[in-house]
C-alpha cells in the first residue's frame, strides 16, 4: 500500500498538533494548574478540550505557534499569570508535537523515496539476471554443440586408429598369405608339368611302343617325378591349411566393433593375437608365451583383442634385429595380470607420463595416429581394469594389463 | 512554491540553507535569528544533531504582516551535508522558494564544495524545480580563516566568473555576510513571489519593503 505521505514542512494546525496527545490527562493538569473549569478553542472557536458551554466573561490566553495564533485558553477565573502560564506550558507541548511530526513526516517522505529507489534497482537487477539467464542458455547450448563436435571429431579419431591398426595388420596378413600361396602356385605349375608328361607316357603306352616309352620314362626321370608328386602336393596342403589358419585369426578382428559380451578364456585371445602377430616379426624376433591358467571373464573380446594387438604391434615396433617378445598371463589378487613385455629400445622416463595422452606420438608424423595406447587404457577402463608400464631405454618395456575376475 | 492560504491570509515560502558538511549552514541560520529584526521572529528548531551536525534539518520560522493584513511566513531550512544524507537533503530542498549554498572557503574543501553543489543541482531537478529559475545565492563561508589556508577573494571570483548566481563572503562565526546573502536571495524571490501572488498589486508591499520587512531594516 502505497500512502501518499504528508510533507514534513507543511503548516499545523491546533488539531493536528493535539491528535494522538492524553487530551483527558492534559485536561485534568489544566484544570488543576487554572483551579478550575477551563477551554482550549481554536481561533475559528472549536472547542479542542475542556468545558463544552462557553463561559459568560471569560479569561484569554492566545495559544501561539511558529509565528501565529492557533487558538486560546480560556478560563473563569480572573488569574491572569496563571492562565498565561498555562498558555505557555500548552505552546510548549504543541512545539514539541509539531518537531515529532516533522521528523516522522520527514522520515516517512525519505523512506519511501528510498524504497522507490531500491524498487527502481530491483527492477533493474531484475532485468539484468534475465539477461544473464539468457545469456547463460546460449552459452549452454553452445557448449553442447561444442562438446558434441569434439565427440565427434573424437570417435572419428578413434575409427582413424581402428582402421590404422587393421592396416598395419593387412598388411602383416597379406605377406604372411603371400608367402604359402607363391610355393603352393609354383608346386601347382610343376605338377602340371608332371601330369603333361604322364599324358605322353600314357599315350606312348597305349601304342605299345614301349622303347619309346622307356626312352621318355628316363629323359623325364619320372622316378624322382613320382617321389616330388606327393612331395609337392603334400607341401601344398600344408600351404593351404596355413593360409586356413590365418583366415580363422582374421576373423577374431572381424568382431571390432561387436558390443555384446562374451565369456572368454583370455589366454585363447592372447593366443590368437600372437599368430596374428607372429607372420610379421618371425624373421627378427622370437615370440615367448607363458601363460598361466586363467578364470573365464565376461567381456567384449573383440576390443581386448585390439588391446593386446596394439601392445604386440608397440613391442613388435621397438624391438632391435634380434629382439624378443614375453606374454605371460596370471591371477595376482583378484585380478588377472598380463605382462607384455620386449627388450626393445625403450621409453625416455620424460615421456613416460604422456604416452597414454591422446595424439602423443613418438613417430614421424603420418605414420601413428598416437591413439593407439590411449584407445588401450580407455577399454582397459571401460572394463573395470587398469594398464600400467614400466620401461628402461635401451633394455626394453613391459605393458601390464589388471583386469578383473568376475 | 510558495503557498497560498486565502483562509488564514497567509503566504508561506520556503528558503533552504544547503552545501558541504561542515561549511556553516546552521551557524548562518543561528546568525540570522540574532541579526534579523522582523515584526515576528520564531526560535530555531533544531530537530536532531550528532557530534554538532545536523542529521534531519533546523527550521527558523520569520514574517510580518503585509499592508493588506496578510501575514508573510519564510521558513528557513538547513539541510544535512554529509553525503549519507541525501534522501533528507533531497526532501528538505522539496518546494523550496530559494537557495543558499554555502560554500566553505578552505582550500582542501574546493572538491567537496563542488560535489555538493553537482548534489544541489542533481537534487533540484530530481524535486521538479528548474535550476536555471530557482533563485540562488553562493556565500563563501569562513572568511575569517587565517589567508594562507582558504581560497582569496579573487581566486573564488575568478572560479564563479562565468556563473550567473550573486556571490557573497562571509564568516557567519562572526557574524559577517550573513545577513547580506539573505538580503540577496530575498531580492531574487521577490520578484517570481509578486509574479505568483501579486505583492506588489494586492498587498502594497514593494521588493525594498519586502527585504526590509523580513531584515528588519
Amino acid at each position: 500500500m502505497e500512502l501518499e505521505p504528508h510533507t514534513f514542512d507543511r503548516e499545523f494546525d491546533l488539531a493536528e498538533l493535539l491528535a494522538g496527545m492524553p487530551l483527558a490527562r492534559m485536561a485534568q493538569i489544566l484544570a488543576t494548574l487554572l483551579a478550575g473549569e477551563f477551554r482550549l478553542v481554536t481561533v475559528g472557536g472549536q472547542l479542542m478540550l475542556g468545558r463544552a458551554e462557553p463561559f459568560a466573561q471569560p479569561c484569554h490566553a492566545a495559544i501561539r505557534h511558529e509565528l501565529e495564533t492557533l487558538g486560546h485558553l480560556e478560563s473563569a477565573s480572573d488569574g491572569e499569570a496563571r492562565l498565561s502560564a498555562a498558555a505557555g506550558m500548552v505552546e510548549l507541548v504543541l512545539q514539541l508535537s509539531a518537531r515529532y511530526r516533522m521528523a516522522a513526516d520527514l522520515h516517512t517522505e525519505t523512506v519511501q523515496e528510498d524504497y522507490a529507489a531500491l524498487q527502481h534497482q530491483h527492477a533493474a537487477l531484475k532485468e539484468s539476471e534475465a539477461r544473464y539467464k539468457t545469456l547463460s542458455e546460449e552459452l549452454e547450448e553452445r557448449v553442447r554443440q561444442q562438446v558434441e563436435t569434439l565427440e565427434t571429431a573424437q570417435r572419428q579419431l578413434y575409427q582413424a586408429e581402428k582402421l590404422a591398426s587393421i592396416g598395419q595388420l593387412a598388411a602383416g596378413v597379406a605377406h604372411e598369405i603371400n608367402n604359402p600361396i607363391g610355393f603352393i602356385r609354383s608346386n601347382l605349375s610343376t605338377a602340371q608339368q608332371y601330369v603333361r608328361n604322364l599324358e605322353r607316357l600314357a599315350a606312348l603306352m597305349k601304342a605299345g611302343d614301349m622303347a619309346q616309352f622307356q626312352a621318355l620314362w628316363n629323359e623325364a626321370d619320372m622316378a624322382f617325378v613320382t617321389e616330388d608328386f606327393a612331395a609337392l602336393l603334400g607341401e601344398s596342403v600344408a600351404g593351404a591349411d596355413r593360409v586356413a589358419k590365418i583366415v580363422a585369426d582374421l576373423k577374431g578382428f572381424s568382431n571390432v566393433d561387436q558390443t555384446e559380451e562374451e565369456i572368454v578364456n583370455l589366454n585363447d585371445n592372447l593366443r590368437f593375437a600372437c599368430n596374428v602377430i607372429a607372420g610379421q616379426i618371425k624373421d627378427k624376433a622370437e615370440l615367448v608365451l607363458e601363460l598361466g591358467e586363467l578364470p573365464r571373464i565376461l567381456c567384449l573380446p573383440g576390443h581386448l583383442n585390439q588391446v593386446f594387438l596394439n601392445l604386440l604391434l608397440n613391442a613388435a615396433q621397438s624391438l632391435p634385429d634380434q629382439g624378443r617378445i614375453k606374454v605371460c598371463s596370471d591371477v595376482l589378487n583378484h585380478e588377472i595380470r598380463i605382462l607384455i613385455s620386449d627388450n626393445g629400445c625403450g621409453i625416455p622416463e620424460g615421456n613416460l607420463d604422456r604416452i597414454f595422452d591422446p595424439f602423443f606420438t613418438t613417430r614421424e608424423v603420418g605414420s601413428g595416429t598416437g591413439l593407439g595406447l590411449t584407445v588401450c587404457r580407455d577399454i582397459v577402463q571401460a572394463h573395470g581394469g587398469r594398464i600400467g608400464v614400466e620401461s628402461k631405454v635401451g633394455a626394453g618395456t613391459t605393458f601390464t594389463v589388471y583386469l578383473p575376475v568376475g | 512554491m510558495a503557498e497560498i492560504d486565502e483562509v488564514n491570509r497567509k503566504i508561506t515560502l520556503k528558503l533552504v540553507y544547503y552545501g558541504p558538511a561542515q561549511s556553516g549552514k546552521t551557524t548562518n541560520l543561528m546568525r540570522l535569528h540574532d541579526l534579523l529584526a522582523p515584526d515576528l521572529k520564531g526560535e530555531v528548531m533544531t530537530l536532531e544533531t550528532q557530534n554538532d551536525r545536523t542529521l534531519f534539518f533546523d527550521l527558523l520560522p520569520l514574517g510580518f504582516r503585509t499592508p493588506s493584513g496578510w501575514l508573510v511566513k519564510l521558513k528557513l531550512f538547513t539541510v544535512p551535508g554529509q553525503v549519507a544524507h541525501d534522501a533528507t537533503r533531497k526532501a528538505v530542498l522539496s518546494r523550496a522558494d530559494g537557495v543558499v549554498f554555502v560554500a566553505d572557503s578552505q582550500r582542501t574543501q574546493s572538491v567537496n564544495n563542488a560535489e555538493a553543489f553537482q548534489n544541489l543541482e542533481e537534487n533540484v531537478q530530481r524535486v521538479g524545480l528548474d535550476f536555471a529559475s530557482v533563485p540562488l545565492v553562493v556565500q563563501f563561508n569562513k572568511r575569517d580563516l587565517p589567508e594562507a589556508q582558504i581560497l582569496s577573494e579573487e581566486e573564488v571570483r575568478a572560479r564563479w566568473a562565468q556563473a550567473p548566481w550573486p556571490l557573497v563572503f562571509s564568516s557567519a562565526l562572526i557574524g559577517e555576510g550573513v545577513k547580506e546573502t539573505f538580503a540577496r536571495l530575498l531580492e531574487q524571490v521577490y520578484p517570481v513571489l509578486d509574479k505568483f501572488c501579486a505583492l506588489q498589486e494586492s498587498h502594497g508591499v514593494d521588493r525594498q519593503s519586502f527585504v526590509a520587512a523580513v531584515t528588519g531594516g
